[in-house]
């Protein structure tokens, strides 16, 4: 998004009056933004799924668990892609970003007949020490000993990354990390069957940041003047 | 928004490529949308502001404070109109769940020059027990002594409520109750001006709202059918795990 300090400079300051037709005058465009973002969500549930076939078992606060295990008796399993590769100490600050966002949305979440967790390629062990730092109470799954990050596409092999090749967002292209950013969703039925529904990558989870959401009301904007999120810092590194 | 449930025991399953082939499909048009949100936030921003003439004091952790002094060095202010009324002994349940979607996200809000609180109309005391009791920990001011939510649409007098005639959204309608919700955006310049730049209420607070964000990408979706937010509890107040839905 272009900086917004040239807008800042010369802002236009009208009468009420005026302020209140061109607001209402936007509103209609709001509105109809609103009803384009229902009807993308009803095609959304219209696209087809995928059974998951595969048995995945994951390290986590219950010991192992399988993926229709994690659904915790729901029939829906939302899984953000935690951006933590084994060889870190710590998950990625972006990520921790996103973190602050859902975590204390889970308990609302889970009255829709959804459980959400996140899933990491490191060991159980730091997960649960960084959540610990972070503050955090959502449920955090190790994908170290399974292929589901790479399944899924949010994992890259080293070989993958020498050659500057993998898929990633529904193309291929050079991933720039061992590990990348996303969401997956699963429905299980009644006899037991898991699918999988959907999932989204990169600007694809955008939406689902709180903060950018606020921030997109104001005057300035993201201001990040092309430098996606450079200002991002964990919650407890910002210099106060 | 329709209850899915009917269709979800028989929905088309398909092979891994055809999978890709029509999620890969959808994604063109998730990129359309993504590219129509930021052309509409930049559009946004080219809205025409208005002058903050009033004086209104508010009540709050730090005593009294006016608009400007809310700003804390930043050129920003965001605010949050959470519907408390003066008579009630707690917030609104509905804004309690939007609470839960900014309160982390504050404090990198603080880092893009932006101040975040939230104002409600009951007296200071009633917001602090109550903050306490949700373990939340924005900055959250009174308006009982001073016109502020009147004159920004999110309280209505006895009068418009037996009326059931009030400005609330940009028209007149009938507003329900005495308390709506929406946020509120104003900018303070080099010279301490401050300006009403932007306001949102009723559904143009729906984005917001990251539980939704997530829900919407689920097979069942929201399945309200039709009863807005009908499950919605405070997060201390589920009394079980599927209590609600």
């Amino acid at each position: 998004m272009p900086s917004e300090s040239s807008r800042q400079k010369s802002p236009k300051v009208v009468s009420h009056k005026e302020w209140l037709g061109a607001r209402t005058a936007f509103l209609a465009k709001e509105k109809e933004f609103t009803r384009l973002r229902d009807e993308l969500s009803q095609q959304r549930r219209e696209l087809p799924w995928e059974a998951v076939t595969k048995t995945y078992v994951f390290d986590g606060p219950n010991g192992k668990q399988t993926l229709p295990e994690l659904f915790d008796g729901r029939s829906q399993l939302i899984v953000y892609h935690f951006m933590f590769d084994p060889s870190w100490d710590t998950g990625c600050p972006s990520c921790s970003f996103w973190a602050d966002s859902f975590s204390l949305n889970i308990v609302h979440i889970n009255h829709r007949d959804a459980t959400m967790i996140a899933v990491s390629h490191a060991p159980y062990a730091k997960l649960a020490a960084y959540e610990k730092r972070m503050g955090w109470n959502f449920k955090w799954l190790s994908a170290h000993e399974n292929d589901f990050n790479f399944d899924y596409n949010v994992s890259f092999t080293p070989e993958e990354l020498a050659k500057k090749q993998a898929f990633y967002n529904f193309k291929m292209q050079d991933p720039g990390y061992a590990e990348r950013e996303g969401m997956s969703v699963f429905f299980k039925d009644e006899k037991g069957s898991v699918f999988h529904t959907y999932s989204a990558y990169a600007r694809g989870i955008d939406l689902l940041n709180a903060a950018y959401n606020y921030i997109d009301l104001t005057p300035k904007g993201r201001d990040e003047g092309g430098r996606n999120q450079y200002w991002v810092r964990r919650h407890d590194e910002y210099e106060r | 928004m329709a209850t899915q449930s009917s269709s979800l025991n028989s929905h088309r399953i398909v092979s891994h490529q055809e999978w890709l082939a029509a999620r890969t499909a959808f994604l063109a048009k998730e990129k359309e949308f993504t590219r129509l949100r930021d052309e509409l936030s930049q559009q946004r921003r080219e809205l025409p502001w208005e002058a903050v003439t009033k004086t209104n004091i508010f009540d709050g952790p730090n005593g009294k404070q006016t608009l400007s002094e809310l700003f804390e060095g930043k050129s920003q202010l965001i605010v949050y109109h959470f519907m408390f009324d003066p008579a009630w002994d707690a917030g609104c349940k509905h804004c309690s769940f939007w609470a839960d979607g900014f309160n982390d996200s504050i404090v990198h809000i603080n880092h893009r020059d932006a101040t975040m609180i939230a104002v409600s109309r009951a007296p200071y005391s009633k917001l602090a027990s109550y903050e306490k009791r949700m373990g939340w920990n924005f900055k959250w001011l009174s308006a009982y002594e001073n016109d502020f939510n009147f004159d920004y649409n999110v309280s209505f007098t006895p009068e418009e409520v037996a009326k059931k005639q009030a400005f609330y959204n940009f028209q007149m309608q009938n507003p329900g109750g005495s308390e709506h919700a929406g946020v509120s955006v104003f900018f303070k310049d080099e010279k301490g001006g401050v300006f009403h730049t932007y306001s949102a209420y009723s559904r143009g607070i729906d984005l917001l709202n990251t539980a939704y964000n997530y829900i919407d990408l689920t097979p069942q979706g929201r399945d309200e059918g039709g009863r807005n937010q009908y499950w919605v509890r405070r997060h201390d107040e589920y009394s079980s795990p599927t209590d609600g839905g």
